[in-house]
């Protein structure tokens, strides 16, 4: 079991690193903006194969070596996780080695040659845009918010029927592995964690719609399009994540309070579903959607305007990656090389909305 | 409703903000009642600082052509009917002389001058 779910996670791993250069924006490539008339350039193409090529070809033939040696009949359980989570390292460091070595030649390549030298820098925004943004309203996020709360009263009234030790971990197969003696606060503790991420996800969904719409400037009634989609399609991916993971965290609650209702094969199941549809939900995004909508099909044509270009912002974008600008009060904005949002981290409301978060569920951990 | 801004042309950012932002009510793209965007997301779709987009429409309500209301944002006022008013006036004679200045000095001649004037007049009128 622990095997078939490393290799699912790890092959996903591989298909969405190596295809990455082909879902972004097409004026942005390895982290560099690319001015009007050099999207197609040949040198940029072959820099997205070769990332592409690399990383398939060296994730592949370590997924099978891996497959071949974890089937033999030497191995521990945990010597496959061990292993197997150092080649996952492995790979992303190569992908992040790759990414910084085809954003310096890009850089360079780009420079060398001065392109857009000749093209007026121009920034499209349309006034009535926000009357067509799609995205959930952030009060529906609050739904699943309300239920976890309903479990902790709940919990409270079932408190002397819990048993006296507490799953605090599952391992793969679904059952409980570590525990915690019985209190007030590790009986709720995983509900608390549940609260709490429930609650960032909102917060990401609020913040996302507050974000900055930015066109293309030169097929600013295409980029319309896609980044409506890709924003409506962001906010429900996060919706599916807040409601796959309560029902899950719920069910292992419940199974925890009333024994009977988590038989083996529920509670196996269930993790395992959740895993498949976060990551067909993932592929869906990435591949359908893609990033910034890049992928999304647009029914009319759209030429280009000639003689202008996007505004060339990469003196905000710290190695093309991190972006950092105090003028844009946008908290959110769209990844450059990945699929997704990054943090603005000029602004300190971004560090709080992603660290305080993640240093609640540490406390409650060490708690525990 | 597109507003098309360059960060770096010599023409300040809230200036060309403010202009482009009149020419949409000229043209009768925007009307009279109209909200126009957030200060705080019209400065998040431009990537850029919140004055700038404050100033633009601080500019535009001393003109008087929007009402910044608290609570519902900057409201574009109604069309004038009774003519334009004598302060009004004053002061676009006074941002006009220096350009037809410029163009008299430049070979301009008066028909010209009326030929362009209402040449622009039928542009923005969609004549």
């Amino acid at each position: 079991m622990t095997i078939t779910i490393f290799l699912i996670i790890f092959g996903f791993i591989v298909v969405m690193e190596s295809a990455i250069p082909f879902l972004l924006r097409r004026t942005i490539a390895f982290g560099v903006t690319i001015p009007e008339g050099y999207t197609d350039n040949m040198v940029v193409a072959s820099y997205r194969k070769m990332y592409s090529a690399i990383i398939s070809s060296i994730g592949l033939i370590s997924l099978f070596g891996f497959a071949f040696w974890a089937n033999s009949n030497t191995v521990t359980e945990e010597q496959i996780v061990l292993i197997g989570l150092a080649i996952q390292f492995g790979i992303l460091f190569l992908t992040m080695a790759l990414y910084l070595y085809f954003h310096a030649k890009t850089t360079q390549l780009k420079r060398a040659h001065n392109w857009g030298a000749d093209l007026k820098q121009i920034r499209i925004v349309d006034l009535a845009i926000r009357t067509k943004d799609e995205m959930l309203p952030s009060s529906i996020y609050a739904l699943p918010m309300a239920i976890t709360i309903g479990l902790i009263a709940y919990t409270a009234s079932q408190y002397g029927n819990m048993p006296d030790m507490i799953p605090t971990h599952w391992g793969p197969n679904g059952q409980p592995d570590a525990f915690s003696p019985k209190t007030p606060f590790s009986v709720i503790a995983l509900l608390l964690i549940q609260l709490i991420m429930q609650g960032m996800l909102l917060g990401f969904n609020a913040l996302i719609k507050r974000s900055g719409i930015k066109l293309n400037a030169a097929k600013s009634k295409s980029s319309q399009v896609q980044q409506l989609s890709f924003r409506k399609y962001s906010s429900w991916f996060l919706f599916m994540t807040t409601v796959l993971s309560t029902i899950l965290m719920s069910f292992l609650h419940l199974s925890t309070i009333h024994e009977g209702i988590g038989n083996t094969a529920l509670m196996l199941i269930m993790p395992l579903g959740f895993l498949l549809l976060i990551l067909i939900g993932t592929a869906v995004y990435a591949f359908k959607v893609g990033q910034s909508g890049s992928r999304i099909a647009v029914a009319f044509e759209d030429e280009a305007t000639p003689g202008i270009t996007d505004v060339d912002d990469d003196q905000y974008w710290k190695f093309g990656a991190i972006y950092v600008n105090k003028n844009d009060p946008s908290i959110f904005v769209e990844k450059r090389f990945g699929i997704g949002w990054t943090i603005n981290f000029g602004q300190p409301l971004g560090y709080i909305i992603l660290f305080v978060p993640l240093v609640l569920i540490l406390v409650i951990s060490f708690l525990l | 409703m597109f507003i098309q801004i360059e960060p770096s042309s010599d023409i300040p950012i809230y200036t060309q903000l403010a202009n482009q932002l009149i020419e949409l009510i000229a043209r009768g793209e925007l009307s009279g009642g109209d909200a126009l965007p957030s200060v705080r997301s019209l400065a998040a779709d431009l990537g850029m600082n919140m004055h700038t987009v404050n100033k633009a429409y601080h500019t535009l309500e001393k003109k008087g052509i929007i009402a910044i209301v608290p609570k519902s944002g900057a409201i574009i006022n109604p069309p004038v009917q009774a003519g334009i008013q004598d302060s009004h006036r004053a002061r676009i004679v006074e941002e006009l002389k220096p350009i037809l200045a410029e163009a008299i000095v430049l070979g301009m001649g008066k028909e010209d001058l009326v030929t362009l004037a209402s040449s622009i007049f039928a542009d923005i009128k969609g004549e």
